[in-house]
């Protein structure tokens, strides 16, 4: 019997599987090697043997019993860094095809010379233009040229191009000539992928959109082959559940949706952690989150205000600019890998270089000789100073101490107090990707508790914490499968958006109420392809709002029920307050315009429910199992410090600073000022003590 | 309450609070930014960001510049020594905001970027000033004999007194300019900005202690000095002299620039020599040339050098005062950016010559601006225009040059065709790379742009665009960019440098192309077909310049 929810996390090295017993509860992970060259096959054999450890006596068909299949891929994101993606063609307005390179003319860097853009995604003779011209009224200025535009089919077709792109000026405010572009192009380009603007990110600003156009067709056919490869894997296990794949929402779609929309999902892999760390975190009682992922060579950080993260609708991705809904997550390239150095000023710096798995940080003793941030935990011996992961990787701490030594001479500081400074200065530069999701968005990280995760996160959260001002951190059972385990735990989402600029006031009820009734057909009809039943949609109404005049929106929420003229007053209400929240200032009789109107469409899946144990008592020594000597910046020395095993400490336990919390994936630093508590999902809590 | 200073007393400070405390005013600085363009109406703001933001420590110095548009450090170093000449710092309260242009009383570059000061006080005591200046695309369709045809002067008076609004002094800057309503929203976002500035800098006083935060302050220009020498010192000794011309669809003369840079040591000087000061708008203050130094030099030695006063320290710059490259009263200068941008190249030129990998070849060289004017045929309202083109960027020890990009001293995006037809009766026909404007070379020069306007309804069109009679240098044996020019359609003429456009006519601006560098006999061959395939060159130029056999 199908009882089994499964989420796999496919990264570049591990592919992470969690699987989840209905009936009984448990959860259980496995992972297997990542396979590069062929994801799905990675995939497949984890989902196997996963569910031949937990189903022994499966036979034949060991995803029979898999009653949900929930994935979150690089595919997309790989394909873009590595700029793999396919040869792309693009159609557009006349007179525009250079936009794509153009961009908004600024260049990439302010003060370097040497700097590149990124490339364009395509090249200049692969960029037609066709004579049609909508008006921002909605006005045909010039009809579409369909002999041109079956002419530039045509070339497009002989240069051998695996996808095209489609945008035209206005294509959001009247789509046909974009509609009529693309059945020509079908005529013509039978086996091409081929998308156009009012599908893919119909608003306003036409080089965002053309960019995520682009960007989208140049994606698709890897994404598309991605998925005709991974879906009979998972066919051939016996699994029937649909398979759903993560956004960069945080939500899952289907595979047929995702391999139209790839570009969707660029954020997929940090998403999921997000939505992991949302569950756990309104599960143990604290909704307001701000999440810490803090990986070898990069950070996610986002916030999670009320147990929901913001959502951007644009955002630059590896250079390039996308308008697609993306859960609002700052990524900067700084881990435990990131490099530290004195620079010519004589300031010590940390990252953005990385030593990478290989040579890896000085101390796995593999030819680096810079210090990395590992070096530096390694040298105070929060980390662990003879082996790491468990055991499995041997450490030369000496080798890690006289790297550092070399930077404190250039600094005239002590070895110690040079480690102790990478740390510090690793902290500075994450509490700036913090307060750019925080206080840069109006909110105090005072407010929110820290949610760390991935190999490095829970190593430095109480300092990155304490930087902050923050009160509390909290550390989940297991931190580093945490994106597998939110695959569990999200539900399937969709948006849907129009552009149409309408005085907010009650004149525009009836259009504000088409304009929703459409959008919600939309939704309806996304509900049906999902196969989602009645009592599991649910609709979300939000409209982005700002002074005649701005540019830039701010999104308020629509109250439930029929759009009349008290639901407009009550946005209005809304974009007031939100409005001297956010700068300080109203302009009293100014006028108030309506922009995007936007609808979030999510299907509710009965998700994992992690369980909870049962009170132990506060007595937290019997997960004692040994201790040694740690360098507290407090005590400016070593200081004796217990050692924890997490494996061992049960609900209730309570224990104060200094310790360290080890277990196979992380290790958690607590230092003096802060107590632990394990709560019943065994996470821990630390708090700064009154 | 005394506001007198009191000197910082001496603390003791590592390298790494010094370091986080630097992160800390970055991000103040890209904060403040943020919250004035998206509380701003203008497009010349809101999209284009033609703004910039800053904090001062209370002696006047730059302490952290926003990543925006470099010219603008011209008038941020300018406006708070004036202010401090013209207000007695005792007299000053929490919650005062000065307002200020002038070029000569207020320490501004031009007369549209307007600037707001606010003393940050922490104790009674100012700590620090948050600045920011926004580019308020007005005084169109002015005279440019002298500053007084230019727009309304004003010196740093107080837009504000312990927070209450002059409005007297309000109503008096609106009536002079022709969008009131967009000045007043933006002048209320410029508010804005200030607000996040003083709340985020009071905060990390409060969370450091002030006497450390200043210290750290004091400690980051002494770092910048010390990368600024550090860089200087790798420099070779010597002297460099380059020589080359300014062009401008204002004046009708082409006038000889040039400068002279020696590098001893640590420290560097730099020695200009122009011609005395025009009655066009074309005039750089002092200050305006000052930014325009610091801006070239920090990305030749080191970009990663921090933006504060600290860089400057190493620096001599030289020009004769009545010159146009240090004007005095009553000069106008509302086009100096167009001569900024001349003497970024020149600099470059100079220094080509001791370290040849780190600069470009000549970039487009000035900064083409086509501003527009008329009267709403709706409700007679004016509406005034403003955008800048990029052009090419100098071709690369390594690599081409950008294509169609801002350079040097100003750095503000386009407007989006979506939003400029929604906003203005215009539309724009096309925007293109300029093929073939790029010089040749071994790296390409990067293409100049075109922009074709029509008019939908009657208006007015300024247009500052050079190189018209001179080209963009090649280095290294490669060749000049392209010419600027106008282009105009039927019945359209185009005079010294303004077009009166009737609705349904079109005209087009065309921003110059760069120069290349190295021979084009070294250029990969596999460039060569890329470029012909791509248009950037035709076929005739492969076969004559780059003797492709193709």
């Amino acid at each position: 019997m199908a009882r089994w929810r499964v989420g796999v996390d496919s990264g570049g090295t591990f592919t992470d599987v969690c699987l989840f017993d209905e009936e009984e509860g448990r959860v259980e992970v496995w992972k297997v090697s990542s396979t590069p060259d062929d994801p799905s096959r990675g995939i497949a054999q984890g989902v196997e043997e996963g569910m031949r450890r937990v189903m022994p006596d499966a036979g034949d068909a060991p995803g029979a019993a898999v009653s949900y299949f929930g994935h979150g891929t690089t595919v997309a994101t790989n394909a873009l860094i590595q700029h793999k993606g396919v040869r792309t063609g693009l159609v557009t307005t006349d007179g525009f095809r250079d936009l794509l390179e153009i961009g908004r003319q600024k260049r990439p860097d302010l003060y370097d010379m040497q700097a590149d853009k990124p490339p364009t995604l395509v090249s200049r003779d692969l960029r037609m233009e066709v004579p049609e011209r909508v008006r921002h009224t909605g006005e045909i200025d010039t009809p579409l040229d369909e002999d041109k535009m079956r002419i530039a089919a045509r070339a497009l077709r002989d240069a051998g191009v695996k996808a095209i792109a489609v945008s035209f000026l206005y294509g959001f405010i009247r789509p046909e000539h974009e509609i009529r572009a693309v059945e020509i192009l079908r005529e013509e380009c039978p086996d091409t992928f081929i998308c156009a603007g009012h599908e893919i990110a119909p608003e306003f600003r036409e080089y965002e959109r053309l960019s995520t156009v682009v960007l989208n067709a140049y994606l698709g056919p890897v994404m598309r082959r991605y998925i005709e490869r991974l879906t009979p894997r998972l066919k051939a296990l016996g699994m029937t559940a649909t398979p759903h794949l993560t956004q960069s929402n945080g939500g899952v779609i289907g595979f047929s949706t995702a391999a139209d929309m790839p570009v969707r999902t660029v954020l997929s892999g940090p998403s999921t952690g997000v939505v992991g760390a949302q569950a756990i975190g309104v599960l143990a009682g604290f909704p307001d989150l701000i999440t810490f992922d803090m990986g070898g060579t990069s950070t996610d950080v986002a916030l999670l205000q009320g147990g929901s993260c913001k959502m951007t609708s644009e955002a630059v991705v590896h250079g390039y600019p996308i308008k697609a809904p993306m859960l609002d997550i700052h990524t900067v390239g700084a881990g435990g890998g990131s490099i530290s150095y004195v620079d010519a000023g004589g300031l010590l710096k940390v990252g953005p270089r990385s030593c990478g798995a290989d040579p890896g940080p000085v101390c796995y003793d593999r030819g680096n000789t810079e210090p990395a941030t590992t070096d530096a935990n390694v040298v105070l011996q929060t980390l662990n100073p003879e082996y790491l992961l468990g055991g499995r990787m041997p450490v030369r701490q000496d080798l890690a101490k006289a790297a550092i030594g070399v930077l404190a001479d250039k600094l005239g500081l002590g070895v110690m107090e040079t480690a102790q400074g990478i740390i510090s200065v690793v902290t500075a530069n994450m509490a700036r990707a913090i307060r750019v999701i925080s206080i840069q968005r109006g909110h105090d990280p005072r407010d929110y508790t820290l949610m760390a995760f991935g190999g490095a996160g829970p190593l430095h959260a109480a300092r990155l914490a304490k930087e902050l001002d923050m009160k509390r951190v909290l550390v989940p059972r297991n931190p580093g499968i945490l994106c597998a385990m939110g695959l569990l735990l999200t539900d399937l989402r969709a948006d849907f958006a129009a552009t149409k600029l309408l005085p907010a006031t009650g004149a525009s009820v009836e259009e504000v109420s088409a304009a929703f009734a459409g959008l919600t057909a939309r939704g309806e009809e996304w509900f049906d392809h999902e196969e989602i039943g009645p009592d599991a949609r649910r609709l979300t109404r939000t409209a982005d709002m700002r002074y005649a005049g701005q540019n830039y929106e701010l999104a308020v929420p629509l109250p439930d029920g029929p759009i009349t003229a008290a639901t407009i007053a009550s946005l209005l209400e809304g974009f007031t307050e939100s409005h001297r929240q956010r700068y300080g200032f109203i302009a009293e009789g100014e006028a108030v315009q309506l922009v995007t109107l936007r609808l979030e469409a999510t299907g509710v899946v009965r998700k994992a429910v992690l369980k909870s144990y049962p009170d132990a008592g506060p007595d937290a020594s019997a997960a004692i199992i040994s201790s040694r000597p740690v360098w507290f910046p407090e005590a400016g020395d070593f200081v004796t410090t217990p050692l924890y095993s997490r494996e061992e400490l049960k609900p209730g336990n309570l224990f104060t600073g200094p310790a360290i919390v080890e277990q196979m994936d992380t290790t958690t630093v607590v230092p003096p000022g802060m107590k632990v508590s394990v709560d019943s999902y065994l996470n821990l809590i630390l708090e700064v003590t009154a | 309450m005394s506001h007198a200073l009191k000197a910082a007393p001496a603390v003791v400070l590592d390298p790494i609070t010094i370091e986080v405390i630097g992160a800390s005013l970055s991000s103040i600085v890209e904060e403040t930014g943020e919250a004035l363009i998206r509380a701003s109406y203008s497009t010349n703001i809101k999209e284009r960001r033609d703004c910039s933001t800053a904090l001062f420590n209370a002696a006047g110095q730059t302490l952290c510049q926003a990543e925006h548009i470099p010219v603008h450090l011209g008038s941020f170093i300018g406006i708070v020594p004036h202010i401090m000449r013209l207000h007695r710092i005792e007299d000053m309260q929490p919650g005062d905001v000065f307002v200020g242009n002038d070029a000569y009383a207020g320490g501004g570059t031009h007369l549209p970027d307007i600037v707001l000061a606010e003393p940050i006080f922490i104790d009674g005591v100012i700590v620090a000033w948050t600045v920011n200046l926004a580019h308020h695309s007005d005084f169109a369709d002015r005279g440019h004999a002298h500053i007084y045809q230019e727009g309304l002067r004003i010196p740093p008076v107080r837009l504000y007194r312990a927070g209450v609004l002059q409005k007297d002094l309000q109503d008096l800057i609106l009536l002079n300019c022709q969008v009131p309503r967009e000045r007043l929203s933006d002048l209320r976002a410029q508010m804005a900005a200030n607000r996040v500035g003083v709340q985020r800098f009071t905060a990390l006083c409060a969370k450091y202690g002030t006497d450390i935060v200043l210290a750290a302050g004091e400690a980051l220009l002494d770092y910048a000095e010390r990368k600024m020498r550090a860089g200087i010192a790798a420099i070779p000794d010597g002297t460099w002299r380059f020589n080359d011309v300014f062009d401008n669809a204002e004046i009708s003369a082409t006038l000889p620039l040039s400068v002279e840079v020696t590098v001893k040591g640590d420290s560097m000087t730099l020695s200009f020599d122009a011609p005395d000061q025009l009655r066009a708008g074309l005039n750089m203050t002092y200050t305006a040339l000052l930014a325009t130094a610091y801006y070239v030099v920090k990305s030749v030695v080191d970009p990663t050098i921090l933006p504060n006063a600290g860089l400057a320290r190493p620096l001599t710059i030289i020009a004769r005062e009545g010159s146009i490259l240090n004007c005095v009263h009553p000069a106008a200068v509302n086009g100096r950016v167009q001569t900024c941008q001349r003497v970024s190249d020149l600099i470059l030129g100079a220094l080509a010559q001791a370290v040849p990998l780190n600069v470009t070849a000549c970039s487009n060289s000035t900064c083409t601006v086509a501003s527009f004017i008329g009267q709403r045929k709706s409700d007679g309202a004016i509406w005034v225009y403003l955008e800048t083109m990029g052009g090419g960027g100098g071709a690369r020890a390594t690599k081409d040059g950008l294509d169609g990009v801002h350079v040097h001293t100003t750095n503000t995006s386009n407007l989006p065709v979506e939003a400029l037809e929604i906003e203005y009766p215009l539309t724009l026909l096309r925007y293109e790379l300029v093929e073939g404007s790029g010089g040749v070379g071994q790296y390409r020069g990067g293409m100049g742009l075109r922009r074709v306007y029509r008019a939908d309804e009657d208006c007015r069109v300024r247009v500052d665009v050079s190189r018209l009679r001179s080209r963009s240098w090649g280095l290294f044996g490669g060749g000049e960019g392209a010419h600027g020019a106008i282009e105009c359609g039927p019945g359209v003429v185009f005079q010294a440098d303004c077009a009166v456009l009737k609705a349904g006519q079109w005209f087009a601006v065309v921003s110059p192309g760069a120069g290349g560098y190295g021979a084009p006999e070294k250029r990969d061959r596999a460039a060569v077909a890329r470029d012909v395939a791509e248009g950037a060159i035709t076929a005739a130029t492969a076969q004559e310049v780059y003797h492709d056999p193709n």
